[in-house]
């Protein structure tokens, strides 16, 4: 019996090991330093403990803590409208994809999926342009129907949602795919009984469909969330967290705290900070879902 | 002549004459910079010149954009493999050596600065009288107009006063062709700051006194009334403003369409009007910033670049970027007594900075653009260079569009930028 915990042991090690070198290691040395006065352009050991210090200030009212809840509250309305807008548009093409009578089914699927494998960089670059204000074609577009120019990424107002669309245009495609390979995991003959009972159209899709995607679902709204939160290159390629702060998501912000003011101690506070409320949405996420499946 | 040309003279040819001995082992300095790509072509043209008189050493460029060279250069900086050169912005200088990421200019070079730099120059490359690198460009704002649409408003000369400017750009105002008469940028730190600080300078006020911040003064109030007049008259449109990482997009788009009137900018944007208005360039003239009603004078901001040594760097990879440094920014390496960095900031509309450099570019500095740029250098104020600089810079920005956007007023900007600022230095010094 030993021996064999032994082996076991032994198999399992090189793994371990490798997930606590390149996993824990760096997180428990993130939480570490969100402890401590650190400049990040000096060696681990220069770094001074401070306590709660850095928490204080990055929830207190100075301009630090300010600009640490704009970033929080713009990364959770990126998120929340990320989402909304992307799973029922994502279940809405895989229904039409997934219909087997529609003509040119694998061409759109591909077309939905180029998207999502466009280099950002790409991405942003092209959308800076169609979004301009005097000259972009989203607002000639709008134009021919009578709409009066938009400000898009020039306004606090507008830049935002105007990032979250470049966001929801690159990532259906991919959704897509998972609502896709979701539905092909619900048997035909479920369907065929439904049909039987009278069960038609939206009653079908809001009885049958829905419920048995619910897991598809859980999966794509979690893996969508930890993609917004994640968000960094559109903004800062293209809107540098302007205006006014309205596109400062907490990605881009600790980069310009923690590498380019070069406050490590207080980046880390935030990136532990940031970990811990994604950790605790996702797990309310899965408890919530948890609690209506026993129902 | 005075002992300090001829001092000049001796260490200029003393460092280029050391700078052609051969070196006895292989050595690569990589230069780390936010030069547009034609600018790089010449670094690197300049590089290979100075590899055919020293074999042993090669120059390698690398070049990132203006947004992402801060960050490449605190997470690079004395790593193994980070850039052996940089050029920086001095108002990071002061974070940069008290962490000891700069290498402190060995004597020769440290002389050949002070010798050969005007002194306010040469002091911006020091801490504490320590120099820390060769100064080369240097920057300083002044008010860019159209004189085409001045024409059409029936404006005759450039506004003198903020009383003037105000009317000034409320006459080239107009809304039906989408037409702004002042822009103002938004997005983008020191774009922001920068045109801001130098209304304020022109107004008898400073940002930061004695490491102090000021922006609670009537002067710095004065200021951001004076913002707040242009957006709520309409003078000045807010959305028209945005710029992007490379500090390009839509600020620059209206200016060089015609769709601005005014912009106050720095003289490096020369080569980017240029290349987007073509012959249309000749209709910008410059003129000094508008005097506020506490101002005796026009004055702007000026800041400097400088290239840095990485202090992680090896011992013979130090020396040779000093050397190469030496020669790139001494008078033998460009054309007519001018340096090889000289020409090239030249070739983008920058000033030069080292004397001789100012002295063979004469001629050049004369053009209407750049000249007006060069009546107001000797009146100029430089950037404060503290401790915690860009976090004050961001969080002046902050205030400052927060007013552009109508989020705020300009009492309540004055009083959140100074509470900011106190509390930002304050930290900083610590």
């Amino acid at each position: 019996m030993i021996g064999l915990r032994k082996s076991i042991f032994a198999m399992l090690a090189p793994g371990l090991g490798l997930i606590a070198v390149f996993i824990l290691v760096p997180i428990a040395l993130t939480v570490w330093l969100a402890f401590t006065k650190w400049s990040v352009q000096t060696p681990f050991s220069s770094a001074t403990f401070i306590g709660l210090d850095n928490f204080r200030e990055i929830f207190g009212s100075t301009s630090v803590g300010r600009d640490f809840k704009g970033a929080m509250i713009n990364t959770a309305l990126y998120s929340v409208l990320s989402i909304v807008l992307i799973l029922p548009l994502s279940v809405v093409f895989g229904m039409l994809i997934h219909q087997a009578e529609l003509k040119g089914a694998n061409l759109l699927r591909t077309i939905l999926f180029a998207t999502y494998m466009v280099p950002m960089i790409a991405v942003a670059l092209v959308f800076s342009k169609l979004y301009s204000p005097t000259e972009g074609p989203f607002n000639q577009i709008l134009s021919w129907v009578g709409i009066g120019p938009q400000p898009w990424l020039s306004s606090p107002d507008t830049a935002l949602v105007s990032i979250v669309l470049l966001n929801v245009w690159q990532q259906v495609g991919y959704f897509t795919i998972l609502i896709i390979a979701g539905l092909t995991q619900i048997p035909t003959s479920i369907y065929e009984a439904a049909r039987m009972d009278g069960a038609r159209g939206p009653a079908l899709f809001g009885y049958m469909t829905l419920p048995l995607l619910r897991r598809t679902l859980l999966f794509s709204a979690v893996i969508a969330l930890i993609n917004a939160v994640q968000v960094f290159e559109p903004v800062a390629l293209i809107t540098q967290g302007g205006p006014v702060g309205s596109t400062n998501v907490m990605t881009y912000h600790i980069r310009r705290v923690g590498i380019e003011r070069a406050q490590g101690g207080l980046g880390s506070a935030m990136s532990v900070t940031l970990l811990l409320a994604l950790v605790i949405t996702v797990t309310a996420v899965f408890a919530f879902a948890r609690r209506e499946d026993r129902r | 002549m005075t002992i300090r040309p001829l001092m000049g003279l001796f260490l200029g040819s003393a460092m280029a004459a050391f700078s052609s001995v051969a070196w006895a082992e292989d050595v690569t300095v990589s230069f780390l910079t936010h030069w547009p790509p034609e600018t790089v072509a010449k670094l690197e043209a300049a590089a290979a010149t100075y590899a055919k008189d020293h074999p042993g050493v090669k120059v390698e460029v690398r070049a990132v954009p203006f947004g992402d060279l801060l960050t490449t250069l605190r997470s690079q900086a004395g790593q193994a493999g980070g850039p052996t050169i940089a050029g920086i912005y001095d108002l990071w200088l002061p974070e940069l050596a008290r962490d000891k990421l700069v290498n402190a200019a060995p004597d020769a070079n440290a002389t050949d600065v002070k010798t050969n730099w005007p002194n306010g120059v040469a002091t911006a490359a020091s801490v504490g009288g320590t120099v820390y690198g060769y100064p080369n460009e240097i920057d300083v704002y002044a008010l860019n107009y159209n004189k085409k649409l001045f024409e059409e408003a029936g404006i005759k000369e450039a506004p003198k006063t903020w009383d003037e400017f105000v009317a000034a750009a409320e006459k080239l105002t107009n809304k039906d062709k989408g037409q702004q008469g002042f822009g103002m940028i938004n997005s983008w730190a020191a774009g922001v700051v920068h045109p801001f600080a130098s209304l304020l300078a022109s107004n008898g006020g400073a940002l930061v006194v004695d490491g102090k911040p000021q922006l609670d003064s009537e002067n710095a109030k004065e200021t951001f009334a004076l913002y707040e007049k242009l957006i709520q008259s309409g003078a000045s449109v807010a959305t028209m403003g945005t710029a992007d990482a490379n500090t390009t997009g839509p600020f620059l788009d209206n200016f060089v369409s015609g769709k601005t009137g005014m912009i106050i900018m720095a003289n490096w944007w020369e080569s980017a009007l240029k290349a987007g208005m073509g012959d249309r360039f000749a209709d910008v003239a410059t003129a000094p910033i508008p005097v506020g009603p506490k101002g005796d004078g026009p004055h702007s901001i000026s800041y400097s670049w400088m290239t840095v040594v990485s202090d992680g760097a090896s011992d013979a990879e130090k020396k040779a970027a000093w050397d190469f440094l030496a020669w790139f920014n001494g008078p033998t390496s460009g054309e007519n007594g001018a340096s090889a960095m000289g020409d090239l900031l030249q070739s983008m509309g920058i000033l030069p900075s080292r004397t001789s450099d100012v002295a063979a570019f004469a001629d050049r500095l004369k053009t209407p653009f750049l000249s007006g740029y060069v009546d107001v250098l000797s009146e100029a104020r430089p950037f404060p260079t503290v401790l915690g600089g860009q976090e004050f810079t961001e969080s002046l920005q902050a205030q400052i569009e927060a007013l552009q956007f109508g989020k705020t007023t300009a009492a309540e900007a004055a009083a959140a930028a100074q509470a900011d600022a106190v509390s930002i230095l304050e930290k900083a010094a610590q």
